[in-house]
């Protein structure tokens, strides 16, 4: 395996970081605590720096978990005063955390709709009102990526997006602007509209699982009722930046639009169970059952019908899970060994203000994001904010579910530089945008998201929420 | 070094290679190009190549060189593991019917070029096979997008199911 600087860095800092806290004696921190302390270090530096991939990271962390502070462990095998150690069963248990589920339920649903094209045929159709005027395309375009990154990978979403554009960009004359604008559109739509949705984007379920273990359940349709709001009105500044920056100097396109619905049994039954579980998805506060257990059904129903086959389940991105999982198993520790709320104490939160605090969340997750995956950032920053809560330092005014919500969602605004999410890299990788572009229209959205969030959370959450 | 996909020109015309390998200018940042004027020259680099860990993704091969001719080389690629994914292009004015019917049925064919060429002609063939190649072998299809078929390429990317991170 051949390994860079950066990477290697990643595995000295690790390891060191895993095995210096065992040497320490850090006031105020249990002995539990302390090894929670190293395994969070090295899962911070691997993640960060990835000497490893990030999945990998999060299984690893799992089992240093189970070794290190499970009650079938090595170390803790009673209770002591400090420290009640969690059976082995809750840290493996994070793998089917019913946000895992829910996801499990939304990726069939997604690798289906592209295996019987209905992504394709649903982009055609709702493109159709928008016209031929090349900003109107552009907005159509962007609404149609950002619903559909809604409910499938804004990644995969951003290929299929992709195969409409080029063949738009091809056509176009060299030097329009529009070129560079549609190639943008794509991507900031999908990293944007992932925000909509529980299942829409990986920091949405690391939010949500890490609210679940505080005993706060957000129903499907509730966390649409606070995102889609502010996913709209992020969309249409999107759109009217872009268009601003890169104006478009042909005043028609023509798109492809032919193409039909496939009509076979099976793609019928998947049409069926895509519209019936995403109808009780959002409904899920009418109806009071749980979205993970909605999820199972189409699981069921396309895997008895043979709409899904073996080989589909083979293909799934289980990575994502696992990284998910990661995340939350982790959380378990930081908060039972009393990891998270000594990290909390050490610094003096009565200073800043309740606006203050949410400015600066927002802001680090979306700084933290632009360089990092977005589900590293909400899983890293996540158990502070739980932390501060269940500890009280931070006052009254402090509600966790805001600032999981602010962090959560800013971690989706980063989409400054093409390593900040993958359709980010996807759009470069077309070779019609330069880095710059990109900087300038993701630098604003940027600051617009993070303005967005705290406007957000201060006004309209809060009246959603109680 | 990052894993290579290499290139290779056979062909025994001092003129024609030097046009081949002009017209394969653009791909060549991506995937570097080696050339021999016959097949045993060829034999070498390709050994080279496969020792190094590195793979051929496309083979332009010219049918009349000196010693073993063109078609039977890639005949005798087809056999090997190494060269399952590696597109085979015949570069030639000169096969008769039965070396072009034996070079599809026996060496997997995937392209017949007859000279002269097109210099638009051969930029398609070679985008369309290098396209292909990538796309079977799996590779991750963002190098390439810039330079290859990238609507094909976003299609395979969003087969594969992918996901954020």
């Amino acid at each position: 395996m051949k390994i860079n600087r950066k990477q290697l860095a990643g595995l000295i800092i690790g390891c060191m970081g895993l095995t210096i806290p065992f040497f320490l004696n850090i006031e105020g921190l249990s002995y539990a605590g302390h090894v929670a302390l190293g395994i969070f270090l090295l899962a911070a530096s691997f993640w960060m720096l990835e000497p490893v991939p990030i999945f990998a990271t999060s299984v690893l962390v799992i089992l240093l978990q189970i070794l290190l502070l499970s009650k079938e462990g090595l170390i803790f095998t009673e209770s002591t005063g400090e420290y009640i150690p969690d059976a082995y069963t809750a840290f493996i248990g994070t793998l089917a955390n019913p946000i895992i589920i829910l996801f499990l339920g939304g990726f069939v649903l997604a690798d289906a709709a592209v295996k019987y094209n209905l992504d394709k045929n649903l982009t055609r159709i709702l493109l159709r009102p928008f016209g031929t005027k090349p900003k109107f395309i552009v907005l159509g375009l962007m609404i149609v990526t950002g619903l559909l990154s809604a409910f499938m990978s804004n990644t995969a979403t951003t290929a299929m997006m992709m195969t409409v554009i080029l063949p738009i960009i091809a056509q176009l004359e060299n030097k329009d602007p529009l070129k560079i604008g549609l190639a943008l559109s794509i991507p900031f739509a999908a990293n944007i509209g992932g925000i909509a949705t529980p299942i829409g984007t990986p920091p949405n379920a690391v939010v949500i699982g890490a609210l679940s273990q505080q005993g706060i359940n957000i129903p499907f349709g509730e966390w649409m009722a606070l995102a889609v709001p502010l996913v709209i009105i992020a969309l249409f500044f999107a759109w009217v930046l872009l268009i601003r920056i890169f104006k478009p100097d042909t005043d028609s396109i023509v798109i492809d639009m032919s193409g039909k619905f496939n009509t076979s049994k099976n793609a019928i039954l998947l049409y069926l169970a895509f519209g019936l579980t995403v109808f009780f998805w959002v409904t899920e506060s009418f109806h009071g059952v749980k979205s993970a257990i909605i999820a199972l059904v189409p699981i069921v129903f396309l895997t008895l019908t043979g709409v899904v086959t073996k080989d589909d389940i083979r293909k799934l991105p289980w990575e994502v899970l696992w990284l998910v999982a990661g995340g939350i198993s982790l959380g378990i520790s930081m908060k039972s060994t009393g990891l998270a709320e000594w990290i909390v104490s050490s610094i003096e939160w009565n200073a800043f203000g309740p606006i203050t605090l949410l400015v600066v969340f927002s802001a680090v997750a979306v700084l933290m994001s632009n360089f990092l995956s977005n589900t590293v950032t909400a899983t890293l920053l996540i158990p502070l904010a739980v932390s501060l809560s269940t500890s009280g330092v931070a006052g009254e005014g402090f509600n966790l579910i805001i600032v999981s919500l602010v962090i959560g969602v800013s971690a989706s605004m980063a989409m400054m530089l093409p390593i900040s999410t993958p359709p980010n890299a996807i759009a470069m990788s077309t070779g019609t945008i330069e880095t710059a572009s990109m900087a300038k229209a993701g630098i604003t959205i940027g600051l617009f998201g993070i303005l967005l969030v705290v406007l957000y959370a201060i006004f309209y959450w809060p009246l959603m929420i109680n | 070094m990052d894993h290579q996909i290499y290139i290779l020109v056979i062909e025994d015309e001092l003129e024609v290679m030097d046009a081949l390998i002009k017209d394969l200018e653009d791909f060549e940042d991506i995937f570097p190009i080696e050339s021999a004027n016959n097949t045993e020259e060829a034999q070498l680099i390709v050994s080279n190549i496969i020792e190094s860990g590195d793979e051929i993704g496309l083979i332009l091969c010219d049918h009349v060189l000196p010693g073993q001719n063109g078609v039977d080389f890639l005949i005798s690629l087809e056999s090997q593991q190494d060269f399952i994914h590696t597109k085979k292009v015949l570069v030639t004015g000169q096969a008769g019917l039965e070396d072009t019917v034996s070079a599809i049925n026996k060496a997997n064919l995937n392209y017949y070029i007859s000279k002269p060429w097109t210099n638009s002609g051969f930029h398609e063939v070679v985008i369309k096979q290098l396209t292909d190649f990538v796309i079977e072998r799996k590779l991750n299809p963002l190098k390439f997008m810039g330079l290859l078929d990238s609507v094909r390429l976003s299609e395979a990317m969003r087969n594969n199911l992918l996901t954020d991170n």
